[in-house]
């Protein structure tokens, strides 16, 4: 019986022979960008490539999310899943945009796509497979940019999902319900001379979609008629800015927004504004904490001018717990293929400051989502290009290949470490009663 | 009997006779500025003026306030002549009081100038017989609208009601038997021409605001506070959100100061104050712009979670004129001065408590040139005496001739046509009803 690193050898050998096709499937996918639960041709790309290892994948889970499942030759064990996220940004002038709807990689999930393939295509080598235990999870999700929240909200409307993020979802449908272990890897900009990096946490957060209602006018010959909603939502952010000299440091806040909607016509008074919202912190209860001040801001914007602001609180992500021995695995792995010094540990309590639906996932399961090198430019800008597939895309595959072979070789003894170790934060009912409690809709009228 | 003509020419006499020490009272007062409720020196002057001429008078009213009467040979109505105490407070006005920075900034010194010389004409042993009813001569304490915090000092302890001059003695009853009124003011505005006549101005609603936060280390744990500076700032902003939805006709003016802004810049401000007026055309103009106001202050409050106490005072209301009073007040002031050298004003923005005199009963309150500068501001002095003290006596000891003469005709129809906005009743309940204090948690 071959050991582990022969295994790994293997595997790598595999993905070194498809370099050219993995590379290809993530440039396909970065030339076809689909924001989140539209990611329509990714998906089909995705189930294309499933079918062609043999493969007969569920589809149109979480509205556009594809999962494999391929067994291991050796028995029963800890069921692995592979996690590529299908989703684009919006940038509208990322070199790589959709020319009708903006919708541009601008924080590299193509790679995600082509190193989960990657990763499948080495496992799937049968010289390694037969000596895996249990069973590997190939699992192309949905949406993890949480944007468009209007569009989003449509689609809550219609039942076609409940929770707005892509996990978040699956977890809903018990899509990781006969998971046992999940991993990705993302690509970063911010490696420095690093080409692999691992641990931290990130933030929690809170989505808001806001309407404000005025009451339209003539804006010139009768403004003393209406009330404006445009002016209830500056004032609110203006009030979010006097707050930040409150918000504590240790809670890394992010209060941030955009406005969707700011009037209609420029000699009308605006009399529905909308914003997006976010307030991002880093334990559920600072997210709380915060989301109330920001709230009593948006009730000050109405209050000002005497509009109404209608606050639809929508269950944000939640934050990210790296299980550390799945850490210590990518750790290990990572310096195979990159070398030590190429490899960054990154401190427990480092808090990058973004959120992730992977954080969401993490407090049900044993989950690690490490990051790669190979882009430049900053994330979810239009600068943030694919410059090194080898390091986005290539390496990451072999990477997460040879955790797998770790966690599901020799009967799958790690894996089952892992998994008897893990100390779940919450259980899936828990989960689903914290996220359901956040989503509260708050009706204020300023008078 | 004397004509109306014959009683004018009899009464500038007088004026022109006691010109030096007409406007010598004028100067005296300018250079013993003081501002309102604390009028003492003014006070003793008219009060020595009228001692000296034999006129029975009142002193002491609303604090400094000096009421003569001149009665005329036959029963008939009161006419009240005003002229106001009071300075303001410009440190760097050149006739400012070293001490208190007191000084007669919007010419006030004129007005007890041009009082003084009415009185002395109408009291002519000539005139006053050829006159039906009475001259009211009324010195009257703290017409401009400052020193909040001191009057109310004075309000708190029993001595004031109102915070302002006129509307104290409207409750005091002093206004009780006059049936008409009349002042006038200076004019540093060349376009007014040498006398004015004037429409309306607005009224105004005085407001003091106490933001209310939490202290706290505003470097060591700004967390822990709630910073009152940024309730205010905030609840300036809102106010600016909402002046699109003033009227151009309300013609609303707010402009609040900031009082007190922190005690130390190392620590989350937790009590700051504001104050401000609201100012508007007509009453309903200001009461939508002050509730628009109230719902800012809240809301900046709200905004960072402090508490605001809003105490609401009542100002002066919306200045209206008698349209009959001013033709008569013209015709004089034209053979005064020539008819092309009457100018015409529709409305100010300014307020004056005569507007609250002017919802009682018929009220004029024209403008007599001679001050160069701006209004309340360090450079407004009066340059012309003869016309700011001497023609304007001239001009109100004429226009009480035309009304009081012919056995008051002429009063007698102004007052006939006029139907007074409010009784003096009514006029307590609404300037009681304005004044409220209300203190609102953020929530």
């Amino acid at each position: 019986m071959p050991d582990r690193q022969e295994l790994k050898q293997r595997a790598c050998a595999a993905i070194e022979a498809q370099r050219q096709q993995i590379v290809d499937i993530a440039k396909a996918v970065l030339s076809n960008p689909e924001p989140g639960f539209r990611e329509q041709k990714t998906a089909r790309l995705v189930t294309q490539k499933f079918q062609e290892l043999g493969i007969t994948p569920r589809q149109g889970l979480a509205i556009t999310g594809v999962k494999g499942r391929v067994r291991g030759g050796a028995g029963l064990g800890p069921r692995v899943a592979l996690l590529g996220e299908l989703d684009s940004l919006i940038v509208n002038d990322h070199p790589h945009a959709d020319p009708q709807t903006g919708a541009a990689h601008a924080c590299g999930h193509h790679c995600q796509i082509g190193m989960m393939l990657g990763a499948l295509i080495g496992l799937h080598t049968p010289e390694v497979l037969r000596h895996l235990s249990g069973e590997i999870v190939p699992f192309a999700v949905p949406a993890e940019e949480f944007i468009e929240v209007e569009r989003r909200l449509q689609l809550r409307a219609e039942r076609q999902v409940e929770f707005l993020g892509g996990k978040q979802e699956l977890i809903r449908l018990g899509e990781f319900d006969d998971v046992d272990v999940a991993v990705m890897c993302h690509t970063a900009s911010d490696m420095n001379e690093h080409k692999f990096a691992v641990g931290g946490t990130s933030n929690g957060h809170v989505v808001k979609y806001v309407q404000f209602t005025g009451l339209g006018a003539h804006a010139g010959a009768a403004p003393h008629r209406g009330i404006n909603a445009l002016n209830a939502a500056s004032f609110a952010i203006q009030a979010m800015h006097a707050n930040r000299e409150t918000f504590q440091e240790e809670d890394i806040p992010r209060v941030h927004g955009i406005m969707t909607r700011g009037g209609e016509a420029v000699n009308a008074v605006p009399a529905d504004v909308r914003l997006e919202w976010r307030v991002r912190s880093a334990s559920p209860a600072a997210v709380a904490r915060n989301s109330a001040v920001v709230d009593r801001c948006l009730k000050s914007g109405a209050l000002a001018v005497g509009a109404s602001v209608k606050i639809t609180n929508i269950p944000g992500y939640l934050p990210m717990r790296n299980d550390q021995r799945l850490q210590d695995l990518f750790v290990d792995n990572a310096a195979q293929v990159v070398g030590k010094s190429s490899t960054l540990i990154i401190p427990a309590r480092r808090n990058r400051g973004g959120s992730t639906d992977m954080g969401d996932l993490s407090q049900l399961l044993p989950v690690c989502h490490p990051y790669v090198a190979g882009a430049v430019g900053a994330g979810h800008s239009k600068d943030y290009l694919i410059t090194d597939y080898q390091a986005a895309v290539v390496n990451p595959a072999k990477i997460m290949a040879m955790v797998v072979i770790d966690l599901l070789a020799d009967g799958a003894a790690k894996g089952k470490e892992v998994i008897q170790e893990h100390r779940a934060a919450l259980s899936k009912a828990a989960y689903l009663r914290l996220q359901r409690d956040l989503a509260q809709v708050v009706d204020y009228r300023g008078e | 009997m004397a004509s109306r003509e014959e009683i004018k020419q009899r009464a500038f006499a007088a004026i022109d006779s006691h010109a030096d020490e007409i406007v010598g009272a004028a100067q005296t007062i300018l250079a013993n500025p003081e501002p309102g409720f604390r009028e003492v020196k003014t006070s003793r002057l008219v009060a020595g003026k009228f001692a000296e001429w034999g006129i029975p008078f009142k002193a002491g009213l609303a604090l400094t306030g000096v009421r003569g009467e001149l009665v005329g040979g036959s029963a008939g109505p009161a006419l009240a002549l005003l002229g106001e105490l009071d300075s303001l407070i410009v440190q760097e006005h050149p006739h400012a009081d070293a001490q208190t920075g007191a000084a007669h900034a919007c010419g006030h010194h004129c007005q007890i100038g041009m009082l003084l010389g009415a009185a002395v004409a109408l009291m002519q042993p000539d005139v006053l017989p050829q006159l039906s009813g009475r001259i009211v001569l009324m010195a009257v304490p703290a017409e401009e609208y400052i020193e909040i915090e001191y009057r109310d000092s004075l309000r708190r302890a029993g001595k004031l009601e109102f915070l302002g001059g006129k509307p104290e003695l409207v409750r005091l009853g002093e206004f009780d038997d006059v049936d008409l009124a009349m002042m006038m003011h200076t004019t540093s505005s060349k376009e007014e021409g040498q006398i004015c006549i004037s429409g309306t101005n607005n009224g105004t609603v005085a407001k003091k605001i106490t933001f209310i936060g939490r202290g706290a280390h505003a470097g060591g744990s700004p967390h822990l506070g709630i910073n009152a500076l940024n309730a205010a700032t905030l609840a300036l902003t809102a106010i600016h959100y909402n002046r699109e939805t003033f009227r151009d006709e309300d013609t609303i003016r707010v402009h609040p100061i900031i009082t007190k802004g922190g005690e130390a810049v190392s620590a989350v401000p937790s009590d700051v104050r504001m104050e401000t007026f609201v100012r508007g055309r007509t009453i309903d103009a200001i009461m939508d712009a002050n509730r628009k106001v109230d719902r800012a202050l809240r809301a900046g409050s709200l905004a960072v979670g402090a508490k605001v106490n809003i105490q609401t005072i009542p100002g002066y209301l919306p200045l209206k004129q008698d349209r009959v009073m001013n033709q008569v007040f013209e015709a004089n002031a034209a053979a005064l001065v020539g008819g092309s050298n009457v100018g015409h004003v529709s409305h100010r923005t300014g307020s004056t408590d005569m507007g609250d005199i002017s919802h009682l009963m018929p009220s004029i309150h024209p403008y007599v040139g001679g001050a160069t500068g701006l209004g309340h501001g360090a450079n407004y002095v009066v340059e012309d005496y003869r016309l700011a003290v001497i023609t304007a006596a001239k001009a109100l000891a004429a226009t009480a001739v035309d009304l009081l003469a012919d056995g008051a005709a002429k009063a007698s129809q102004v007052i006939a046509g006029h139907r007074p906005e409010m009784t003096r009743a009514e006029y307590l309940r609404f300037m009681r009803s304005l004044a409220k204090d209300q203190t609102f948690e953020a929530e």
